[in-house]
């Protein structure tokens, strides 16, 4: 039969190539005994010295410099240890070794961090015995169970300098060590330049994903400040360094090699002498002060109080002290110079003013009102904050002892829908455009804002609060300072920057198409006499040798019944202070508005404030010729 | 007897009137069983070996074994017989595919190999590996004689030489010298004598000679070069062959232990967890797990050639040799490869490499055996 037939050819050809197979795979395996048996040892100490260790090679942040070059912040060297079990035969001592120069450092403190850092355990460094760090190492280690022995193991951070010698000095005794080295960004001024600079975070997992692939576990980026906003030109990016190192650790050979690319340095429109000035007038208090350049808005100085110290955040917080930064009632984290807004008191009397001129509904000359110490309309008493009233006033009276009762009258006249107009064209009620995040708007309202957004009608009494800078009506510190500087430079409306040569630089010049020079002048020159003239409210402010220009301003934070003096309220209750002022008055260079924060009067709580920061800036003039040079 | 209303054909009794003897408790499972544990250390393994890259090939390796199970089901169904009668189509579909690739396809690896369908891809010529097997075995099967002629030992390699030259144009080598074995596997048993093999063999070599001078390129002569020579150039083209031996050889007995490899998991080793995937094994298990490796394979070839050994016709005994030394010479080439015994070219090892197209195919190769295996029966 055909069928046998085949069987009987094929079958044994098939055995014949099954044999082959067979023999073949018995060949393969001997090839393996000769490889992993009999040169197996050869093979394995080939293994020991080719073990490839990737070195991340960490981008160095760019710096941070004031605009006179000053660096405001560096990057300083940290240390951390690690440990490669495979490289000790006696896990208990090598970390028994650490714990003793891990302990006798902590003890002796030889710390090189510019301010004492502690570790990063809960327990004071001192009280921790050998046998605690011991623990705390074995901890760390079964935490890592899982990586494989060769893949070091993170023990210990921010290690001093002299525990980095002595383990670089016992490499050979104990060559399972190895330290790294990273950046810490440092502010050498702290506190001073926390809401300017701002502060890094570890990234989060969402970071991780927004941005693929540029960040690691780990990393640091930008949380606030110019450290967020300027975070891809100061960042760089990282290299890696593929090295073969050999059984001692010792690098024999370079497998491959990306250098990293160093962040890009940035230079601020920061002056850091009139930084720190303002830093110190404000110290202690709440509040803002801001320093501006009126010609084209650039920031010389911005300081938020209370503030934070942003060199905690450059490591991992500890719960506590999180705590404690969230739960402050203050809210050191938020810039109260952009972040928060406030009713701007008698300091809008300014564009009240200009408005009241514009329309031709003030006579310099001849308009005058009559202060009694009160307004009553519409069957309501509408104080002035002199309770004996300020007899017959002017425009530059009103302005000069800042007379609520001309401006009641005057509100009335203007009507709100046209004071939110004037509002808006000094910049109020939208952000002013600053190179910083978090930015707030404010709020100018109006009788469409009080119907759409309120959902009430608009009641004409509440015009005359918003007339003195009360009602709805809130600001922001920086918003103020714009308004001053448009003030200040003839009506022009400037974007306030930080960053030179980067930073939004564009001149808004409506006012001053609006606005007449005459009308501005007149006003302006009315804030001279704030500062200058006996009575005027901004005396406190007055330094020699220098024309300053400006207007206090009380804003109520409750409504008050009966008149009483705000410094006799608990602090919470007390006005909010304000100074807006610009010198000098003919030729204007800077503009310091200063807000505490339930301080009281104005004129006793803010304008103080500015006359140490004019006083240094005549100095600077003195040294070399002004910030701006 | 008006009872006897039914044709007469009915008489003959139904499968379930007297019990067939095809009944898979028949069939010879050991191809199947030996397949599913060495995926099943592939599995493991390439979890091992990417675990230091970005991403885990596991779930992904893991999806690829449950489809290829499927597939082996499916080639198991289908009487091999009709599968045979298909031949010509299918293999027509399997150069169209090689052609398509060499129009549209991607390129991975240096080698234009890859034909994207949307989310889904695969390499056509792992497809076109078992359709020239299927049209060999059809031809050769209808060859009544012991021994072959010249005239048909030709057309036998024309037909296998046109897929094959095909791959070779994708500058995938490895692939296209896969179809060598199939096509001297089923020649040798169809009965090819010296003679004929002496001409096929002085032909082969000429051939060779002219691809070393034309048709390599510069990567292709360096990597037999390091072959011949591989300390002259430790990180040149003999890195590979250097680092894999490390890798290998540090295992010494009983390996370093599972996910402890340093060689394979410090990205000492290229392709480690496709082409390499047996050293990083043997690194972590040793000497042993190697040899439990290769003796597992050992059981999928003898459990084989005993399916062949009993198979009912031609046809049946032929697909299995075929099949078999299709998967034999991935394997022992592969494995051999790693421990620096032959050339390194990309050829994946059955069941354990990571990549879906090859574990298809190889499940799909283990269900045609079974199949031949199910249907030896001559009565249905």
């Amino acid at each position: 039969m055909k069928l046998r037939q085949h069987r009987r050819t094929l079958v044994p050809r098939v055995a014949r190539l099954h044999g082959a197979i067979q023999l073949c795979l018995l060949i393969v395996g001997a090839g393996y005994w000769l490889v992993q048996i009999a040169e197996g040892s050869a093979y394995l100490e080939l293994a020991e010295n080719n073990r490839l260790r990737e070195i991340s090679l960490e981008a160095p942040r760019g710096l941070i410099r004031d605009r006179h070059g000053r660096p405001l912040v560096e990057n300083v060297p940290r240390y951390s240890l690690l440990i490669d079990r495979s490289r000790t035969t006696d896990i208990e001592a090598s970390l028994a070794f650490a714990a003793e120069i891990l302990r006798s450092t902590a003890e002796e403190q030889g710390s090189i961090e510019p301010e004492p850092v502690e570790q990063e355990s809960t327990e004071p460094p001192s009280d921790r015995s050998r046998a605690d760090i011991v623990a705390e190492l074995r901890a760390t280690l079964e935490d890592a169970r899982k990586t494989p022995d060769f893949k070091p193991v993170l023990l210990a951070e921010s290690l001093a300098l002299r525990q980095v010698a002595r383990f670089s000095v016992e490499h050979l005794e104990h060559p399972e060590f190895e330290i790294a080295v990273s950046h810490l960004r440092f502010y050498r001024h702290g506190h001073q330049t926390a809401h300017l600079l701002g502060h890094l975070g570890e990234v989060t997992d969402r970071d991780l994903s927004l941005y693929d692939g540029t960040y690691r576990a780990g990393d640091t980026i930008g949380r606030s400040g110019v450290e967020s906003l300027y975070e891809s030109h100061l960042r760089g990016s990282r290299g890696e360094q593929v090295v073969i190192v050999d059984s001692r650790g010792q690098i024999s050979d370079e497998f491959r090699r990306s250098p990293a690319k160093p962040g890009a340095d940035l230079t601020l429109t920061v002056d850091l002498t009139l930084q720190q000035e303002a830093a110190r007038q404000l110290a202690g208090k709440v509040g803002a002060i801001v320093v501006l350049d009126p010609r084209q808005g650039e920031v010389l100085a911005m300081v938020s109080e209370p503030s934070f110290n942003p060199n905690r955040f450059a490591r991992r917080l500890h719960p506590e002290e999180w705590r404690q930064v969230l739960n402050h009632p203050h809210h050191p984290l938020q810039n109260r110079a952009l972040q928060n807004s406030y009713p701007p008191g008698s300091v809008f009397k300014v564009i009240m003013a200009l408005a009241g001129l514009d329309l031709g509904l003030i006579d310099p000359q001849r308009t005058v009102s009559s202060c009694r110490g009160f307004s009553r309309l519409f069957n309501h008493t509408y104080r002035c904050w002199h309770a004996g009233g300020h007899g017959r006033v002017d425009l530059r009276q009103s302005l000069k002892r800042s007379c609520n009762v001309f401006y009641h009258q005057l509100g009335l006249e203007i009507d709100v829908d046209q004071i939110a107009v004037y509002s808006r064209l000094f910049g109020l009620g939208r952000a002013t455009g600053i190179d910083l995040g978090g930015e707030k708007s404010g709020l100018v309202p109006d009788r469409f804002w009080s119907l759409e957004r309120r959902g009430a009608p608009w009641y004409p009494g509440e015009t005359i609060s918003v007339a003195t800078g009360q009602g709805p009506l809130l600001v922001t510190p920086m918003q103020i300072a714009v308004m001053t500087a448009a003030v200040a430079n003839g009506g022009r409306l400037v974007v306030p920057h930080l960053v030179r040569g980067r930073g939004p630089v564009r001149v808004d010049r409506k006012p001053a198409q609006e606005i007449s020079s005459e009308h501005l002048q007149r006003v302006r020159e009315a804030m001279w006499s704030v500062v200058n003239e006996p009575r005027g409210t901004g005396v406190s402010a007055r330094v020699q040798g220098l024309d300053i220009a400006g207007k206090t301003g009380t804003a109520q934070v409750i409504k008050q019944e009966t008149r009483t003096d705000s410094e006799d309220l608990p602090p919470e209750q007390r006005d909010h202070a304000w100074f807006a002022s610009f010198a000098p008055a003919d030729d204007p260079r800077l503009v310091v508005v200063v807000f505490v924060e339930h301080g009281g009067a104005g004129s006793r709580a803010a304008a103080p404030l500015a006359k140490p920061i004019y006083e240094a800036f005549l100095e600077l003039e003195a040294s070399h010729g002004g910030p701006a040079a | 007897m008006k009872t006897l209303a039914t044709p007469i054909t009915r008489i003959v009794p139904l499968a379930d009137e007297a019990p067939s003897p095809r009944r898979l408790g028949n069939v010879h499972w050991g191809p199947a069983v030996t397949a599913l544990l060495l995926s099943l250390i592939g599995l493991a393994t390439v979890h091992s070996a990417s675990a230091e890259l970005d991403v885990s090939y596991l779930p992904r390796q893991a999806v690829w074994l449950g489809l290829g199970i499927l597939a082996m089901a499916a080639a198991f169904v289908v009487d091999y017989r009709r599968l045979i009668d298909l031949a010509p189509l299918l293999y027509v579909l399997g150069l169209v595919s090689l052609v398509l690739v060499l129009a549209v396809g991607e390129v991975r690896g240096g080698a234009r190999s890859w034909l994207g369908l949307g989310s889904l891809g695969g390499q056509p010529s792992e497809f076109a590996k078992l359709t020239t097997a299927l049209l060999l075995v059809r031809y050769l099967s209808r060859i009544s004689k012991p021994y072959l002629e010249l005239r048909q030992v030709w057309n036998a390699v024309l037909i296998a030489a046109v897929p094959m030259a095909l791959v070779a144009l994708q500058r995938d080598l490895g692939g296209a010298a896969m179809f060598l074995p199939i096509t001297a596997g089923l020649l040798l048993v169809s009965g090819i004598r010296w003679r004929q093999l002496l001409v096929l063999g002085t032909l082969g070599l000429v051939l060779a000679a002219g691809m070393w001078s034309f048709g390599l390129r510069d990567y292709q002569r360096s990597r037999v070069m390091s072959f011949l020579s591989p300390e002259e150039d430790p990180l040149g083209a003999g890195y590979q062959v250097r680092q894999s031996k490390i890798a290998v050889g540090s295992g010494q007995w009983a390996g370093r232990g599972y996910g402890q490899g340093t060689q394979s998991q410090l990205r000492f080793l290229p392709e480690r967890h496709t082409d390499f995937i047996m050293a990083v094994l043997a690194e972590e298990w040793g000497f042993l797990g190697a040899v439990a490796v290769l003796a597992l394979y050992s059981g999928y070839f003898l459990s084989a050639a005993s399916i062949a050994a009993r198979g009912r016709d031609r046809t049946g005994i032929l697909l299995v040799a075929g099949l078999q030394s299709l998967l034999a010479f991935h394997t022992v080439y592969n494995t051999a490869m790693v421990v620096g015994m032959v050339p390194i070219t990309g050829i994946p090892l059955p069941f354990l490499s990571y990549g879906g197209s090859f574990m298809m195919a190889c499940f799909v190769a283990t269900g045609l055996v079974l199949n031949v295996d199910y249907r030896r029966y001559v009565n249905r």
